[in-house]
């Protein structure tokens, strides 16, 4: 009876200690702030009923869905540090999942999103069990391999449709209204990915993927089980890009490997993070909100996608010269983020 | 059959030829630097847009157009070690932070020669280029054979360079250990500077060689990273004599894929290879250090 006791006492003090070692919550920060902007977007479509807002829709739908790979992406390669240049992957594993059952059976992207991002998860789980047993250069490139070899196959696999791709059948409400059950789906599957990585960074997973990205060999001496975590962690990043690319390929209303599975996106992701703040919650949010706005003037006041990739490369540049922290985190290092910013 | 085979061989050898060249300098620049310089193949590119552009206006020959590509390539490359890579060399993070800033720089390149250029499939077209040897029922391509030829005569220089000249001992000591050289009065910083200026040269090279055996387009270098990036990591991550010998042996490997398979699954092989190479020997047949991060 006594030895009960005690090993009770043994796990309560190890639970409370593992609860010291998670990060505190900052009280200043303002937790009203994501809410009231989540709210605000939710109710946002009301302005349909006054006038035609098809396009503000729409960019927030793509921004969401960018909010959602690069709040996935961010797992990976902002708390474990391990940069992939390949997430696009599986932005069309779960795109071309959900598509197929969409052009088959009929059935929704939105209601096969989930299955798609555990369909990506998966696969993620699968090939992180390979290229994560390097790091660092190695593992940026055997994750831009990646890219090419899916490229490759999608463009081959008759069944998919190939290079043609498939096309998929448009939902049937008014042009008006068309948009919004993605534009909910975006939101929500955005608000429930960076929920994800708030909890993460507040766990001892997620503590256990910063040593990780510290400095690994210490990390595991320490005890963590640094190969279960870094695959989990790819495993986790999948889901929400696969999640999101299942709601796009709907959303376009064609799947086509050079939809998903172009450099540019998965780019696009890592830039996001980086120019939002790598390991931060409001990072890839801010990221997404820049990068969006920024391709907007340049594609309507330059057009030509060549000058698009120049200027995306050239920001990416300045970026890691001037800023490496991001916006959020170099804000963070001199005190100087606003609290509604704060969401860590 | 055996005269399959032989044709494979063949093929297969003239291709690593020229792939050798492509990854040499890149494999020089991570071995002194440990920059993996993702902007490589785009570099490669601007040789082989330097060829063409004497081609199409000149008629000069790609070959005889070389040095000019270097040369350019090369001042190039000094410019930006000058303003970009120098600077990062105090980094905390730097092999991962120089293979996000090549791998933007290879976006900027890639969008230059695109708004320059447009995305059009361009190639040089001298005679020699859609010609070919015969040996019996074996045939060798003109246009890559002269390329492999060049390319192991340059591949061939800076091997000797690198091993009799005095600054090519300052390159392998740096390769072999930093601060040691550092310590025994080696200009770090310097041999740096030249080696990343003759990486890039060596990729102007490979450009001008490129510019008539493969058609090229500015999106088309992603293609070449992942090829040439299973190169050097076959090959040993900054050993020039593997990544020549990987060449060799991938080249080879693909041209027997396409063979059998077609032509479409050829460029796989490289893909293929470099995912078992980092599962079964991530150092590759030289490296040293079973860890590269």
């Amino acid at each position: 009876m006594m030895s009960f006791l005690d090993a009770q006492d043994i796990i309560t003090a190890r639970r409370t200690y593992n609860e010291g070692l998670t990060q505190q919550v900052d009280s200043r920060r303002a937790a009203w702030f994501p809410l009231v902007l989540l709210a605000t977007l939710l109710a946002l479509p009301a302005l349909q009923f006054v006038g035609n807002y098809n396009y503000v829709i729409h960019l927030i739908l793509y921004t969401a869905c960018y909010v959602v790979m690069a709040a996935g992406w961010n797992i990976l390669g902002g708390f474990a540090g391990y940069v992939s240049l390949g997430h696009n992957v599986f932005f069309a594993i779960g795109g071309y999942f959900a598509g197929m059952i969409l052009a088959r059976y009929g059935i929704s992207t939105i209601a096969m999103a989930p299955l798609a991002g555990l369909v990506a998860g998966i696969a993620g789980y699968l090939i992180g069990l390979i290229t994560l047993r390097v790091r660092g250069p190695s593992f940026i490139i055997s994750s831009l391999a990646l890219v090419m070899i899916f490229r490759i196959l999608f463009e081959n696999w008759h069944f998919i449709g190939g290079a043609a791709g498939v096309a998929l059948p448009a939902n049937e409400l008014s042009v008006k209204w068309t948009k919004l059950p993605y534009y909910y789906a975006f939101i929500i599957m955005a608000a429930f990915a960076l929920w994800v990585t708030y909890r993460i960074r507040h766990s001892k997973f997620g503590l256990g993927l910063r040593a990780i990205s510290k400095d690994e060999i210490k990390a595991e001496s320490a005890g963590i089980d640094t190969r279960f975590y870094k695959v989990l962690a790819f495993a986790i990043s999948a889901f929400f890009v696969g999640m999101a690319g299942a709601v796009w390929g709907e959303y376009l209303t064609y799947i086509r490997p050079n939809i998903f599975l172009v450099i540019l996106v998965s780019v696009n992701m890592v830039l996001m993070c980086i120019i939002g703040g790598k390991g931060t919650i409001a990072g890839p949010v801010v990221g997404a909100v820049l990068i969006i706005a920024f391709n907007e003037v340049f594609v309507a006041t330059l057009g030509a996608s060549e000058i698009n990739v120049l200027a995306t490369g050239l920001v990416m540049m300045l970026t890691l010269i001037f800023f490496p922290l991001g916006v959020v985190g170099t804000l963070a290092k001199h005190n100087r983020l606003p609290r509604i910013l704060n969401w860590d | 059959m055996i005269i399959d085979i032989i044709q494979i061989l063949a093929l297969g050898i003239s291709l690593g030829g020229v792939y050798a060249l492509m990854g040499s300098g890149l494999s020089l620049v991570f071995g002194v630097m440990r920059i993996v310089n993702l902007a490589h193949p785009a570099m490669i590119m601007g040789g082989a847009y330097v060829a063409y552009w004497a081609f199409r206006l000149a008629g000069a020959d790609p070959i005889a157009m070389l040095p000019v590509a270097v040369l350019i390539l090369a001042a190039t490359g000094l410019v930006l070690y000058k303003l970009v890579f120098e600077r990062e060399a105090q980094s905390a993070r730097y092999s991962e932070m120089t293979v996000l800033l090549t791998f933007a720089l290879a976006m900027v390149v890639e969008g230059l020669l695109g708004a320059m250029f447009t995305n059009t499939q361009r190639i040089t077209s001298p005679e020699y280029a859609t010609d070919a040897y015969f040996v019996g029922d074996v045939f060798v391509p003109k246009g890559q054979l002269f390329a492999a030829v060049t390319s192991v005569a340059i591949i061939s220089a800076l091997a000797l360079f690198l091993k009799y000249s005095r600054f090519g001992n300052a390159i392998r000591a740096t390769t072999q250990n930093r601060e040691a050289a550092q310590l025994l009065g080696v200009n770090v910083n310097h041999v740096c500077l030249v080696s990343f200026a003759i990486g890039v040269g060596l990729a102007g090279a490979a450009g001008a060689l490129v510019s008539f055996v493969f058609s090229f387009f500015p999106s088309k270098h992603w293609e070449w990273i992942v090829i040439l990036m299973s190169l050097v990591v076959l090959g040993g991550m900054g050993s020039v004599l593997g990544t020549v010998l990987a060449a060799f042996i991938l080249a080879t490997a693909s041209v027997f894929v396409g063979f059998y398979f077609g032509a479409t699954w050829s460029t796989l092989t490289f893909f293929v290879a470099l995912f078992v190479v980092l599962l079964v020997r991530p150092q590759g047949i030289f490296g040293e250090k079973p860890e590269l991060a």
